[in-house]
C-alpha cells in the first residue's frame, strides 16, 4: 500500500524535527486513522478531533516507535488509545444530540428504505458495544490482521477473535430483530 | 438483506463514513504541521546516546562541545580537589622555591595582572601584612622572591585592593571566613605542617 522505504526516510526525518516530513505522513495515514476513530466513537466532530490529537501525539513521541516495526500498527495503537479515553470522558458527559448516523449522514431523507443496507449496518454498529465495536473496525475498515488488532488493543490475540466473531452474531441479530426497514423520527 | 454479505456490508459501511466526512481531514496535514512547528520530537535517553555516537551531523557539533566543556569542568575541579585533599609532599622539587644561603627558601611569587597599579602578598608568613609584588619590565607579571623557612603558608594576592585568593601556582586552597586562601609548602614538610 505505501512505500515502506520512503516511509522509514519521512520517519527518520520527522525523528529529526522535519515537520514537512511528518505532513507526509499525515497525508498518508489521515484517512485510517479518521476512520479508526469514527468507527470507534460514532461521533464525528469527536472522530475529527482527536485525529488530530493522534497525529499530535505521535508526533510528540515518535522515539517510542520502533522502526523495525509497523509504523501503521503503532499509529493506530496511539489513535486507538485517545479513542479509549474520549469514550470514558463520554460516559460522564455525553452527547446530548443523538448519534450523528441515527440521521443518516448527509442525507436530509429520515427515511432509511429496507434496500439501504449500509444504513442499516451503521445503526447496528451504532448500538453495539465498543469492546466489539473496536476489533470490527480495525478488521473491516483497518484491514488488520488478527495480530495486528491484538497489538492495537493490548488483548489476546483469541480474545479478539472471539470478540469479532460474537460482534458479527450481535450485529446480525440486531438487524433481525428490527428488521431491514428503519424510520427515524425528525 | 443478506445476513452472510456482513463482512462486505460492515466494509463497505465503514469506507462509505469515512467517505461522506472525508472534508473533516481535508486540510489536516497543516493543521498538524503548523502545531508542531519548531518543535522536535522528545527523545528517550537511549536515543540521545545513540544520536552522540552516530557519525557527526552540524547538529551534533553543540552537543559534542557541551560534553568537552563538561570534561573539561570536571578535569578542573578534580585537579583543584586533589590538591586539596592531597596536597603535595614534594613542594621542595618546585622551581619556584631555592634554597637561600641561610638554611630559609627563596621562594618566588608570581601573579599575573597586566593593567594593574598595585599587587602585594599577604599570608601567615608576613603577618597578613601586604608585601608588594613588582612588574619591573611592564609585562604585566608581577612578581615577589621571599626567604621563608621549610613550612605551611597560607596566602593570598591583593590586586588593586581586591582580594585574590586562587593562586594558580598554589599547592592548595582553603576557604575560610567566605574567602579562598592559597596554601604552599615549603621544604620537607607533610600536609599538616
Amino acid at each position: 500500500m505505501y512505500h515502506v522505504q520512503d516511509e522509514v526516510s519521512l520517519l527518520r526525518a520527522s525523528l529529526a524535527g522535519e515537520t514537512d516530513a511528518w505532513g507526509e505522513i499525515v497525508v498518508r495515514y489521515k484517512e485510517a486513522v479518521f476512520g479508526l476513530c469514527l468507527g470507534f466513537l460514532r461521533n464525528r466532530a469527536d472522530a475529527e478531533d482527536l485525529t488530530h490529537d493522534a497525529f499530535i501525539r505521535a508526533y510528540t513521541n515518535l522515539h517510542r516507535y520502533k522502526l523495525e516495526k509497523k509504523f501503521s500498527t503503532w499509529l493506530f495503537t496511539v489513535a486507538s488509545n485517545l479513542c479509549r479515553n474520549r469514550l470514558r470522558y463520554r460516559r460522564y458527559h455525553p452527547v446530548i444530540a443523538p448519534p450523528d448516523y441515527v440521521k443518516g449522514g448527509n442525507d436530509p431523507a429520515h427515511i432509511v428504505a429496507a434496500e439501504d443496507r449500509n444504513s442499516a449496518v451503521r445503526q447496528a454498529i451504532d448500538r453495539l458495544p465498543v469492546s466489539y465495536r473496536a476489533p470490527l473496525v480495525l478488521r473491516y475498515y483497518n484491514e488488520l490482521s488478527y495480530k495486528e488488532i491484538a497489538e492495537v488493543l493490548s488483548l489476546p490475540e483469541g480474545t479478539i477473535k472471539t470478540r469479532i466473531h460474537r460482534g458479527k452474531l450481535l450485529l446480525k441479530k440486531d438487524m433481525e430483530k428490527d428488521g431491514v426497514v428503519y424510520y427515524e423520527s425528525g | 438483506m443478506r445476513v452472510d454479505n456482513l463482512d462486505q456490508a460492515l466494509s463497505e459501511t465503514l469506507h462509505q463514513e469515512v467517505q461522506e466526512e472525508a472534508y473533516r481531514i481535508e486540510q489536516l496535514e497543516e493543521r498538524v504541521v503548523s502545531e508542531i512547528e519548531g518543535r522536535v520530537p522528545r527523545r528517550g535517553i537511549g536515543d540521545v546516546f545513540r544520536r552522540m555516537l552516530a557519525p557527526s551531523r552540524g547538529a551534533r557539533i553543540g552537543q559534542l562541545a557541551t560534553v568537552g566543556l563538561t570534561a573539561i569542568i570536571f578535569l578542573t575541579l578534580g585537579v583543584f580537589l586533589s590538591g586539596k585533599i592531597f596536597p603535595s609532599h614534594h613542594a621542595e622539587l618546585t622551581p619556584i622555591v631555592s634554597a637561600a644561603a641561610n638554611g630559609e627558601n627563596q621562594v618566588l611569587f608570581v601573579m599575573p595582572a597586566p593593567g594593574a597599579h598595585s599587587v602585594s602578598v599577604v599570608g601567615n608568613f608576613n603577618g597578613w601584612e601586604a608585601t608588594p609584588l613588582t612588574d619591573k619590565n611592564g609585562d604585566g607579571i608581577w612578581t615577589a622572591s621571599i626567604p621563608l623557612p621549610d613550612g605551611r603558608y597560607e596566602y593570598a594576592f591583593v590586586v588593586d585592593g581586591k582580594w585574590w585568593g586562587q593562586d594558580p601556582l598554589a599547592d592548595g586552597y582553603v576557604h575560610s571566613f567566605g574567602e579562598y586562601n592559597s596554601v604552599r609548602y615549603v621544604g620537607q614538610v607533610g600536609g599538616g605542617a
